[in-house]
């Protein structure tokens, strides 16, 4: 590349030089370009001194032809001085320039070889391992972002299996403690009905006692009145003694 | 309680055995103690002990003065001034039974409505002798509570042949 680098230097400052070579040759400053033309029109003035005189001579006597013939001559070397002062080819320079410009081109580029090339390339080295190591970085993050995103889509996959899992689960225990429920709530049911019928004959054992206790009540109330009526008579009680004493020796019999 | 009645029984039966009348003062206490079963007032008056002893021996002494033995009067005396009224029935009971053994015989505890007569007194004793085996002297206790017919008890053993018992058995029946 350095080899390079200097090849097209030294292309572009030879063609400089050789472009420029052809403007120096037709009249290198405005300076002696005036002073050129300045000495063609003495010479012309002392050459045709007397043409001059007459030809002055005729305009002031109203000569239009000798007028225009001044006009014509004057123009001419009008344009001759314009053309000094016209400037040099835009886009060629001197060659003077182009070897000042060319050697201090070179000096440049022989510093910025020795100089600043190498810390430039040290810096678009170091740019470009940063732009590397940013990129392998971001590469290792979308890695990871990626893994990151499987391992969430996995553990994601695995909540829905583990959620619908849950979900069947929970159906099928609320179908059996719905299936429990039913069963414990027949029972109860049927403990329930057993219970009243039971309390119904308990009931109804309890009031047919009741009314039966109440029947041999009022049968031994009625009974004792009668006895009582019966024991006031001391013949009763003398024959209840004798029956006593009569069973007595008859058990003794 | 019954063998301190049992006791004062032994001692009231050998005051008895000295005076020679045991089968009297037996038959006086046991008199004694249904009368005052069947007094509320009289019990709780002698058993009163802030009544001074002397004070219901004279109650008592004038009580039994001339319708009980002078040693009857005097045991009644001496069991109510040891402040042992509550006891009498028991007392008198054990008395009986000593005098009972004494003379080679049972008591039995016979309750009617009605007083018995002499003649079913006798048949009834000799019935009662038939039927245990040995010879029984009978107490008669008049208690309207038996409403017809006789309980008798014979130390552990009751006939009970009253009309309370007929009507009970017929309201268990029922």
């Amino acid at each position: 590349m350095s080899k390079r680098l200097w090849a097209a230097a030294a292309v572009v400052v030879a063609a400089v030089a050789l472009s420029a070579s052809a403007a120096s040759a037709a009249g290198e400053t405005v300076g002696s370009c005036i002073f050129d033309q300045v000495t063609v029109v003495e010479e012309l003035v002392t050459v045709d001194f007397n043409e001059i005189k007459e030809l002055k001579k005729r305009i002031e006597d109203g000569d239009k032809e000798a007028k225009e013939a001044k006009e014509e001559i004057v123009e001419k070397y009008e344009k001759d001085l314009e053309g000094c002062v016209e400037a040099p080819n835009p886009i060629i320079p001197e060659v003077t320039e182009i070897i000042w410009g060319g050697a201090a081109f070179v000096v440049l580029l022989a510093l910025m070889k020795w100089k600043l090339f190498p810390v430039v390339k040290n810096l678009m080295e170091q740019r470009t391992q940063r732009i590397q190591d940013a990129i392998d970085d971001a590469d290792r993050q979308r890695a990871e972002a990626a893994e990151v995103k499987a391992n969430y889509e996995a553990e994601l996959a695995d909540a829905k299996a583990e959620a619908a899992r849950i979900v069947d689960e929970a159906r099928e225990q609320a179908a059996t403690v719905r299936a429990d429920l039913q069963a414990r709530a027949e029972a109860d049911i049927a403990e329930m009905r057993e219970r009243a019928a039971a309390d119904v004959e308990a009931s109804k054992r309890q009031a047919i006692a009741d009314l039966q206790s109440e029947v041999s009540d009022i049968a031994l109330g009625a009974a004792e009145a009668v006895i009582g009526r019966s024991l006031e008579d001391p013949e009763m009680q003398r024959q209840l003694v004798d029956d006593y004493i009569a069973r007595v020796g008859a058990d003794q019999g | 309680m019954a063998e301190r009645s049992a006791s004062y029984a032994d001692a009231v039966a050998a005051v008895a055995r000295a005076e020679g009348n045991l089968d009297l003062v037996s038959d006086e206490l046991f008199r004694v103690a249904r009368a005052l079963e069947g007094s509320d007032e009289l019990r709780m008056t002698l058993s009163d002990r802030q009544i001074p002893a002397a004070r219901r021996q004279q109650i008592v002494e004038d009580l039994l003065g001339g319708h009980a033995s002078d040693t009857t009067t005097a045991m009644v005396s001496m069991i109510v001034a040891a402040g042992r009224s509550s006891d009498l029935a028991g007392i008198a009971q054990e008395a009986v039974e000593i005098n009972a053994r004494d003379r080679g015989r049972s008591v039995a505890e016979v309750r009617s409505a009605v007083a018995l007569t002499d003649d079913q007194a006798e048949r009834l004793a000799a019935a009662l002798s038939a039927a245990t085996g040995h010879r029984v002297d009978i107490k008669v206790i008049v208690d309207p509570s038996v409403m017809g017919g006789v309980v008798a008890t014979i130390g552990d053993e009751v006939i009970d042949g009253s009309v309370r018992h007929r009507l009970s058995q017929l309201r268990d029946t029922f």
